[in-house]
């Protein structure tokens, strides 16, 4: 659904945990509209989707990105009974974006996981989590758009990284604009991309990528 | 022939108490007042109705023919609660009380009226009943429920109708009282505006021209049961019934109720029939049984029942018995009993035809709704408004609502695209200052003091100043001048901080908040 995110991702696949941890200790601010991406990655026409713990989920955003508000779940205050809540609704939706508390317990973690892939559900994590088979984080990022009294945001060029297992472990990084200016989340050509001069390896991905697209 | 009599409906006794929905509040009729759902007149007390008030009416236009109206928002839990008591004080020498709507109850007048000597004698009763609670009331009886709901409308109080008179009574009324606006304007542009000339209309031309909801209207008016009665053999039982070991709280029992429901609309379909009532009967733990019926006519669905059972267990419980006795909370077995049993034609395929996907939803959410409380689930509704805020409304999932600003027209001044990924509940102040230090304000001509240069009280920073990198705005927004209550004047500015995070910021009478987060 999202091309941007293809030379990060081999694919979301169904049962899986995505952990997007955002800055340490800050419950995964920062990461901006990248986990809501990762849900509209997941979502299909029909697809539900639940949010977990994230009252200030910025709905329009990820509406913007794909995600349909008609049938998207929120439950903003799940308290402590939070692993009830996201075990009931794994059984139920396709997708699910969760805040976990500070420090859930690891058998917990687990068990969560472990219906995730029964029920073939992709469970975003908002902040870290034990044990997700892969991890987003934006390392870098910039805003254009506003100046000195004048202009609007435009979008942020953010630098994403993945870490995880199996094929993804490599660690992969690349270039996005998380969100565009239309609320999208695009590749960015390395010409484009501020700071450090993009890798070969980059530039080789971008290169793939126009060539497929 | 038995065929013809069966279609004559039985004597029916109709309680309504008028305006319903306002005398819950406890307010006082000389009083303008107006209950409200949905943006529009619910029902209004008959102060408000003498100036012009209608069911129906906007808010707004009520409002202008009477400027010191009190508006309130619908409660049908307490409806529901307030009636509960009535019904209950009736029941006790009407059995078989069947409530419509709160506010509105049918019985069979048949026994009651040769015990107590006369159906004018049960109406009186039953009136004087119901004034001893402090209620107002009309009772009207005729065959049938549909006559006697328009009989209770007449004054004094309501009248009886001899029985086999129905006819005559319908015929002289205004096609309007079927409650079918579409077919009385219909009727009407034809030159067809009573009942009487309706009903003289033969029926398979009605059933031709105006499908079977046509003809239902077509037998009311001839003074028949909307139905004819099911010819199926009796004894087959039909309800359904779940047994809690140990007896359960409220919650469990409604979240029960509602597979409980499912169960018993597929049994209906499967016998080809549907149900014009239903009886919840509730078994709690020290042996005693209460039911209670409600409208079905085929058009509940298994959410509406477990709705109705969420509703009569708060208003029993909160209420207590009618011998002043409070039942225990704990229930033991919960029954739901099909009644009136019709043929179904086909209308609830359209209202169960829902994706097995979403009915697992509906399921997962009802559970979670169990635990934690109505409220603590929602789902968005995006309306129309300048600010993120105002875009996405929470609404308990469940519930229906209107966005009070439809998000299709356009909102001049609306904060462009991309949209903040973290909109707080409440907005945070914050302090913002230029680069002496002091605060920045912004004049009523949206000439900004000087550009701001720091931001003191931005969440993940502990108070610790994060100076601006850049900014743009004032971007002012005058809303709803017309309206004192509902008013604002504001101007929103977005800053990126040299931490490399932007921010939508608002300031209103001379206080910075931040609206929203972009990462």
């Amino acid at each position: 659904m999202l091309p941007a995110l293809r030379p990060l991702l081999t694919g979301l696949r169904r049962g899986q945990v995505v952990a997007v941890p955002g800055e340490p200790g800050n419950g995964g601010s920062r990461s901006g509209v990248l986990p809501w991406a990762l849900a509209a990655q997941a979502c299909i026409d029909g697809s539900w989707c639940a949010a977990v713990g994230l009252p200030e989920a910025g709905v329009l955003a990820a509406a913007d990105l794909g995600v349909d508000p008609d049938r998207l779940i929120l439950v903003d205050e799940p308290q402590e009974r939070w692993a009830d809540v996201v075990a009931a609704l794994l059984a139920a939706v396709d997708v699910l974006l969760v805040r976990p508390p500070r420090r859930p317990a690891t058998g917990l973690v687990r068990r969560l996981a472990g219906l995730a892939r029964q029920h073939g559900s992709v469970l975003v994590s908002v902040g870290d989590w034990e044990g997700a088979s892969v991890r987003l984080q934006v390392t870098e990022a910039t805003w254009t758009g506003v100046g000195a009294g004048h202009g609007r945001l435009a979008g942020r060029r953010a630098r994403v990284e993945v870490r995880g297992r199996g094929a993804d472990a490599r660690g992969r990084s690349a270039w996005l604009w998380l969100p565009g200016p239309d609320g999208q989340v695009t590749a960015i050509g390395p010409q484009d991309a501020p700071g450090t001069p993009p890798t070969y390896a980059e530039q080789n991905t971008s290169l793939r990528l126009e060539a497929a697209g | 022939m038995s065929g013809r009599e069966a279609e004559v409906p039985t004597r029916v006794l109709v309680l309504w108490c008028p305006d319903w929905p306002v005398v819950v509040f406890g307010i006082d009729p000389d009083e303008p007042a107006v209950v409200t759902e949905a943006g529009q007149v619910l029902a209004a007390t008959a102060a408000a109705r003498s100036l012009g008030v209608r069911r129906g009416q906007r808010i707004r236009d009520a409002q202008r023919r009477c400027p010191t109206l009190t508006v309130l928002d619908a409660d049908p839990t307490a409806e529901v609660r307030c009636f509960e008591q009535v019904v209950a004080l009736v029941e006790e020498d009407c059995p078989r009380v069947e409530v419509v709507r709160p506010g509105l109850a049918a019985m069979s007048v048949r026994g009651p009226a040769r015990y107590f000597g006369g159906e004018q004698a049960v109406a009186l009763r039953i009136r004087s009943t119901v004034a001893d609670q402090g209620y107002v009331c009309a009772t009207g009886v005729a065959d049938g429920t549909f006559a006697a709901t328009l009989a209770a409308r007449l004054p004094p109080g309501g009248i009886v109708i001899p029985p086999g008179e129905t006819a005559q009574f319908l015929a002289p009324q205004p096609v309007s009282v079927l409650d079918r606006p579409d077919l009385a304007a219909v009727l009407t542009r034809l030159g067809i505006r009573t009942l009487g000339a309706f009903a003289a209309l033969p029926d398979g031309d009605v059933l031709t021209r105006f499908g079977p909801d046509g003809a239902l209207a077509h037998r009311l008016a001839r003074g028949r049961n909307a139905r004819p009665p099911a010819t199926r053999l009796p004894g087959e039982d039909l309800s359904v019934s779940v047994a809690f070991d140990p007896p359960r709280d409220a919650e469990p029992v409604v979240f029960a109720a509602r597979g409980l429901a499912e169960r018993l609309h597929t049994g209906l379909a499967m016998h080809g029939v549907a149900c014009e009532q239903v009886a919840i009967e509730v078994v709690t733990e020290d042996g005693r049984s209460r039911s209670r019926l409600w409208r079905h006519a085929g058009l509940l669905s298994a959410a509406a029942v477990a709705e109705r059972v969420r509703w009569q267990l708060d208003a029993w419980r909160a209420g207590g018995s009618s011998d002043g006795s409070t039942p225990s909370g704990a229930v033991a077995v919960l029954r739901l009993v099909p009644d009136q049993l019709v043929p179904g034609d086909g209308r609830q395929g359209a209202l169960w035809g829902r994706s097995a996907t979403d009915e697992r939803v509906d399921r997962a959410v009802t559970r979670i709704q169990a635990m934690l409380g109505h409220t603590a689930v929602s789902r968005p509704l995006l309306a129309g408004g300048r600010g993120p805020a105002e875009r996405v409304l929470r609404v308990p999932w469940g519930d229906h609502a209107e966005p009070r600003y439809p998000a299709d027209r356009p909102w001049p001044g609306q904060v462009p695209a991309p949209a903040p990924v973290v909109v707080p509940t409440d907005p945070l102040p914050v302090e913002v200052t230029d680069a002496d230090g002091k605060p920045v304000t912004v004049s009523a001509r949206c000439v900004v003091s000087a550009p701001p240069s720091a931001i003191t009280g931005l969440p993940g920073n502990d108070r610790r100043p994060a100076s601006v990198r850049s900014w743009a705005g004032p971007w002012p927004a005058v809303e709803r001048w017309w309206d004192a209550a509902a008013g604002r004047r504001l101007a929103r500015f977005q800053v990126t901080t040299d931490d490399d995070r932007a921010w939508l910021l608002l300031v209103e009478a001379g206080s910075w908040q931040v609206e929203a987060g972009y990462d």
